[in-house]
């Protein structure tokens, strides 16, 4: 038992969990990407760890596992930047319709006002 | 219809929204007045209604910046060749809002600014404000090229241009700084006049003691944001 044992069982259990999610249609597709992305490398890395020893002695880290923890950690924040990107893009649009409604209601009250006007004639004429 | 519309963001006002159009009828009588309801939970649309404005009920709050651009976006659809922007809090005079109007149908600029800096006004502020407005006003001079005086007045009226620009993106929060480099940056010219400000009656500044540090970081952010943006951004009509 050692640390890329349990980062793979961690990548497969991880990797399982997002696929339920989008067959279940909880997850979208496009937002399951970088997910996908992050677990596929963990597990292939974990499994393949000797790769990780030159690339390691290049960058002059001592222990190569903290190489994985590294990737893992650059994968989360892309995931970060682009949900904040997402969450812009929903804020800028749920304010735009939120001002879209206000309108329609107000355009709504109006004609309803002034039909109920043209009604009051026709019942008094 | 007349051709200029006040907008009035209003959240949760049904004490002061009526006096404030009654006033603003009073001293500018050929305009029309809208009030945004920015998801009040009282009687403000009501009230202003009986007043005798259009009123937009919001029904989530969605802060000064999306608040206001309902009405440039109401302005823009309706056509209105003016919009103004006026305190309700009574800091501004409606008095002076002829005068305003009568710069801008002059063509004096694409945006008319009632300012308090440019004569000797009645107003005075604190110290720390103060070197908070002159460091704002420092950048928005580098960025547009000309001195404004006043970069945080709320006192505003606008053209046909403006509206559209502001229908299309409008900062979410303080975006009165922000506006004045994005109006330069479309080749849209800012022309200052003389306003009395008087005290606030009622309600207290949007920005408190806690607030002024990211007040001052993100207006500054944004005016620099602006000067790298050069041209026009996706979705952003050019002017």
């Amino acid at each position: 038992m050692n640390v890329f044992v349990i980062v793979a069982v961690f990548a497969i259990v991880f990797l399982v969990a997002v696929i339920d999610l989008m067959r279940r249609r909880v997850l979208m597709e496009q937002y399951s990407l970088f997910w996908l992305g992050m677990g596929l490398v963990l597990l292939i890395l974990s499994i393949f760890h000797q790769w990780l020893n030159p690339l390691a002695d290049v960058l002059k880290i001592a222990y190569p596992p903290s190489l994985l923890f590294l990737i893992g950690f650059l994968f989360l924040f892309g995931i970060m930047l682009h949900l904040t990107v997402v969450l812009s893009r929903l804020t800028m649009r749920s304010i735009r319709l939120v001002q879209e409604l206000g309108m329609v209601k107000a355009e709504l009250k109006t004609l309803q006002m002034q039909h109920d006007l043209t009604e009051d004639d026709r019942h008094v004429n | 219809m007349n051709d200029a519309l006040v907008i009035i963001p209003a959240l949760n006002e049904e004490r002061s929204v009526a006096d404030v159009i009654r006033s603003i009828f009073h001293s500018a009588p050929n305009v029309d007045i809208v009030v945004i309801s920015d998801g009040s939970t009282d009687n403000t649309a009501h009230v202003a209604r009986g007043a005798g404005a259009q009123v937009i009920e919001l029904p989530v709050n969605l802060g000064i910046g999306g608040a206001m651009q309902t009405g440039y976006r109401y302005a823009f659809d309706k056509g209105y060749h003016f919009a103004v922007q006026i305190d309700a809090d009574g800091q501004h005079d409606p008095a002076d809002l002829p005068r305003l109007l009568d710069e801008a149908r002059q063509h004096h600029g694409d945006m008319v600014l009632g300012s308090r800096y440019v004569q000797k006004t009645a107003y005075r502020s604190s110290r720390s404000r103060r070197a908070g407005m002159i460091l704002l006003a420092t950048l928005v001079r580098v960025a547009v090229g000309y001195p404004i005086h006043d970069t945080t007045s709320g006192y505003r009226v606008v053209n046909d241009r403006v509206i559209r620009l502001f229908s299309e993106y409008y900062p979410i929060d303080y975006p009165e700084v922000e506006v004045l480099v994005l109006l330069h940056r479309h080749k849209l010219t800012i022309h200052e006049i003389p306003v009395e400000m008087k005290e606030r009656q009622a309600g207290v500044s949007s920005i408190t003691m806690f607030k002024s540090g990211y007040y001052m970081l993100k207006v500054s952010l944004a005016i620099l944001l602006e000067i790298l943006r050069k041209g026009s951004v996706k979705g952003e009509a050019r002017s």
